[in-house]
């Protein structure tokens, strides 16, 4: 158990037996047509419900559930903090004459900082300070402060830039994702879904005062603005030019086929597996904001013995030429699964950020269904 | 903020709320709402709302003094976990175990160890997780109640419900109880902010299953308390009311949990 | 954030030396950025030694050249405060040896990585526990290494690896308003560090490996006033001091024999960014390329410290 919390791959590898694993591994790796165990298409996301503002007392929630029963809440809760610009800028700037003062004075007031927007993940079953949680909400942090925003959406600079009250005061943004039951597959894909939700549903009370004052707020909740601004329905926008918030994308690779959101069987005879952020960028096409490799869980498992080398089967089988190959001087045979060994060739990398990426992929159109689901 | 109860409730007999004195808040539930766990809740009185799930019996952690403990019956183990968006402000530290939470998780472990029939279920392990989503007073009353109902829908045999409340009086009540002027009113199913100021009580009460038709009429004899936890200081002439008013709410509530369970059966 | 309470701790705001406002105003630079002289594709020096811990098992120890500026102000301080910082890290290798009799049969070798910030290694004090960078790189050094190691040679052993960082690569130009690129970039220097140091210290360790994995890093920076004023740059082992801001960055641990990633890190929003014309990539193709060169250059450092080591062993 120690050990399964340590790995980052921790998302339970399933007891398959090597003769289960290499039958999986080669239904999956079928050039051009991979047969997985649940019958959906390569790029073919599992069905889930989604609902919004479920939580009175969060400033924006949601909750999604897999069919599995993976379950899924996110609370965003925001704060007004006071700016505090660190000591050693503020003395730099005062004593350098050549500081174009002008420029650079509280420039944190209008690009806001990263640490502005705080997440917490809790698992069942984990301490929120093992590996995997750490991992989950430093990779969809990352995303959700790296995005600058186009100016014309009104979120200039992005996410931060939003949290800019004035030059004395911002927001501070604590998401806290709830995982309601021990993750069956790895949770990234669920968590980054639910956790886009929150922040499309989230509201902040409308700023009575201006300027540099000490804010104020409206007591009307029915006036709260959305911290990701819609655009006014005058315009008649299409849904897909709002700005939004980034999602995870889980993407393995098998063989040459490129599969997204992996089960749990799926993801342990995977030759790679990556984490890939997108969102929407101007002109409605796609941005990349973020790459991570996961340790894919194929490394951990019990290798398969050949026929050739099982005691058991002694002469019962002829003994075939078995090609070596190269890197590691052991025999590769057919059918008999051996655990992933070395990388993932960069081709494969360039494959799978393509699929997401490329115009009418699976990115628009994980988006595209994001944004079918209703906020209110 | 000059709207707390001791100052308004003696002149409207209202509560912050508008309630009255013996009104519980609006108590919703459902069972089996996570197909991924063998019983499921979700409970929510007033705006404290809890998630609950129940896994198994199922076989005991390895390693895990397997030997003595567990052979005469099922272990519980309870953990609850008050999510960081469940107050008003945020909790600092999120995750782990706090205090109250911990609290919590020891009350309700003590109370459905000795509660549920066990016995029938040696080397094994019943595992009960509480999301607390939003909290918003009597927490240890709804974790009851959402324990007792995903308990049932994991189908785990009990003797009866075990439904939680809790009871206060609308003032100080340090003084003895004066039978010419009661002034204090008892109250039941305090909010958060209730909570905080009152001296307050909550009581656990569990039924055995009427058998036969002569038990159906003396039902309230066999009514039995199962948890009970006060912590506030109080003149001890108040706590007779307050346990009267305490477990005549976990009827009240025993009745709504009943309806759940059978809707959710016709379905 | 968790309080260590078994330590005294140090005062939690912290303290930096003082700058006096004649000397700043004297022109001669002390707050002057330091500017990359290096070319766009040239890494800067790696000292790499394996060796030097004689308990572990297996250790080495990197360090960076200190960039040009720096050294200069080593040898003729105009500030009490350096213009800059150079990786300076130490990994040991404990095992493999056996697992604990209380954890579960693992068919493999079990791989655990611990990376740590000494408390002085960077400009801000860090705590004796780790924090959730930390934690993070420990989970990346993982994945780049786990690749790279045969792990079923050794059914039912442990391995740890551990890293004290010494000195850590600055996030940002220590003038700069913390926001002016507040992501922190430097990590992603020093886990290409702690990659090929751990690399070189498994080897010293004798542990098979498929090859030996290097850590490379390749980064979008734009150093003009304005952002889009021009196109960002492709830099390798950019030093985050020397640029006014960073776009977007690629961390890879490469292995070159069999022209294998086993960890990619890339993060920044590069959507605005173009490259040169003539160039056909996407950023993050030409990102990741430059980051495999970055890796190739470690490698060849990382080779001859390994066969150093080899030697030494030998006579």
């Amino acid at each position: 158990m120690s050990n399964q919390r340590q790995a980052s791959s921790a998302s339970q590898t399933p007891h398959l037996s090597p003769a289960e694993l290499s039958y999986l591994y080669t239904s999956l790796s079928l050039p051009g047509s991979p047969i997985r165990p649940d019958g959906r298409s390569p790029t073919q996301f599992r069905p889930l419900t989604a609902e919004t503002n479920i939580l009175p007392g969060t400033n924006g929630s949601a909750r999604i559930g897999f069919a599995d029963g993976t379950q899924a809440i996110v609370g965003v809760k925001a704060e007004v903090e006071r700016t505090t610009l660190s000591a050693d800028t503020l003395d730099a700037r005062e004593f350098d004459p050549n500081h174009d003062r002008e420029s650079q004075e509280g420039s944190a007031a209008v690009s806001g900082h990263g640490s502005w927007v705080q997440m917490s993940i809790e698992i069942p079953g984990f301490r929120d300070d093992d590996a995997l949680p750490v991992f989950l909400s430093e990779m969809m942090r990352e995303s959700l402060v790296g995005s600058v925003g186009a100016d014309e959406s009104g979120m200039a600079g992005g996410l931060k830039g939003r949290l800019v009250i004035n030059k004395r005061w911002h927001w501070r943004l604590y998401i806290d994702v709830l995982l309601l039951s021990q993750p069956l597959s790895y949770p990234l894909p669920l968590l980054s879904l639910t956790t886009h939700l929150a922040l499309l549903s989230t509201k902040l009370p409308k700023l009575k005062s201006q300027g540099e004052e000490d804010p104020f707020f409206d007591d009307d909740w029915a006036v709260a603005e959305y911290l990701y601004p819609r655009s006014s329905s005058t315009l008649k926008k299409s849904p897909s030019q709002h700005v939004r918030p980034p999602v995870t994308l889980l993407v393995i690779s098998v063989g040459d086929n490129v599969i997204f959101d992996p089960n749990r069987e799926e993801i342990a005879v995977a030759d790679a597996v990556l984490a890939i952020s997108v969102t929407r960028g101007e002109g409605g096409g796609l941005k990349l904001l973020s790459i991570r490799t996961i340790d894919p869980p194929s490394r951990l498992t019990q290798p398969g013995i050949p026929n050739s080398e099982n005691v058991n089967m002694l002469g019962a089988t002829p003994a075939e030429e078995n090609a070596l190959t190269q890197a590691t001087g052991e025999e590769e045979v057919s059918g008999v699964w051996r655990p992933r060994r070395g990388g993932v060739k960069r081709s494969v990398v360039a494959n799978m950020v393509r699929t997401v990426l490329k115009k009418g992929g699976v990115g628009e159109e994980v988006l595209e269904g994001l944004e079918g689901v209703e906020v209110v | 903020m000059p709207l707390d109860t001791s100052t308004t409730y003696p002149l409207t007999r209202l509560r912050l709320d508008g309630r009255r004195w013996n009104e519980l808040r609006l108590l919703q539930a459902q069972i089996s709402t996570n197909p991924a766990s063998s019983g499921s809740s979700y409970l929510s009185m007033g705006n404290t709302a809890i998630m609950c799930s129940v896994h198994g019996p199922a076989e005991g952690r390895r390693g895990e003094a397997s030997g003595s403990a567990g052979s005469s019956g099922a272990v519980v183990e309870v953990d609850v976990n008050i999510a960081g968006f469940a107050g008003v402000d945020r909790r600092r530290r999120a995750g782990g175990s706090d205090k109250q939470s911990s609290r919590i998780a020891t009350t309700l472990r003590s109370a459905f160890q000795s509660h549920l029939h066990t016995y029938l279920y040696p080397h094994s392990t019943i595992s009960i997780h509480v999301s607390v989503l939003s909290a918003d007073g009597s927490l240890l009353a709804a974790a009851i109640n959402a324990c007792t109902l995903a308990l049932v829908d994991a189908g785990i045999p009990m003797p009866g419900l075990l439904c939680g409340c809790t009871a206060g009086m609308s003032g100080s009540a340090s003084t003895p109880k004066d039978p010419r002027s009661d002034e204090l009113d008892p109250l039941l199913d305090l909010s958060l902010p209730e909570e905080q100021e009152l001296p307050q009580l909550t009581v656990g009460t569990t039924t055995s299953v009427p058998v036969g038709e002569n038990n159906m009429d003396d039902e309230g004899e066999e009514t039995k308390v199962a948890v009970l936890n006060m912590d506030s200081k109080l003149h001890f002439t108040y706590i007779e009311t307050m346990l009267a008013v305490g477990m005549d709410g976990c009827n009240q509530i025993r009745e709504l949990l009943e309806g759940v369970i059978k809707e959710s059966n016709r379905a | 954030m968790m309080a260590d309470r078994r330590r005294v701790n140090g005062p939690s705001g912290g303290t930096r030396p003082a700058v006096f406002a004649s000397l700043a105003e004297s022109g001669t630079g002390v707050s002057e950025r330091a500017q990359r002289q290096r070319q766009p594709s040239e890494l800067r020096k790696i000292f790499l030694k394996t060796g030097l811990i004689p308990t572990a098992s297996g250790s080495s120890y990197l360090e960076f050249e200190p960039s040009a500026s720096l050294a200069a102000a080593r040898i003729n301080p105009k500030s009490l405060i350096p213009p800059s910082s150079a990786l300076k890290l130490a990994c040991t290798v404990h095992g493999p040896k056996p697992l604990p009799r209380s954890a579960a049969f693992s068919p493999n070798l079990v791989l655990t990585t611990h990376v740590k910030y000494a408390p002085f290694a960077a400009r801000k004090r860090r705590g004796h526990i780790r924090d959730a960078s930390e934690r993070d790189l420990g989970v990346h050094l993982e994945t780049a290494l786990r690749g790279a190691i045969i792990a079923e040679r050794w059914p039912k052993s442990g391995l740890d690896i551990t890293i004290t960082i010494l000195e850590a690569e600055d996030d940002r130009w220590w003038a700069d308003a913390p926001d002016s690129h507040d992501a922190s970039w430097g990590m992603m220097n020093v886990l290409a560090g702690c990659i090929t140091a751990a690399s070189a210290a498994i080897a010293d360790a004798h542990i098979d490996c498929l090859d030996l994995v290097a850590g490379g890093v390749a980064a979008l920076v734009s150093d003009e006033e304005k952002q889009s004023s021009a196109a960002p740059k492709l830099m390798l082992d950019a030093d985050p001091a020397e640029h006014r801001s960073i776009v977007s960055a690629c961390v890879v641990a490469y292995m070159p024999a069999r022209d294998e990633i086993t960890e990619l890190w890339l993060k920044g929003d590069s959507s605005k960014a173009s490259l040169e014309n003539g160039d056909k990539r996407s950023v993050h193709e030409a990102l990741l390329d430059g980051a495999v060169d970055a890796a190739r250059g470690a490698h060849t450092v990382l080779a001859e410290a390994v066969r150093e080591s080899l030697l030494k062993t030998v006579g």
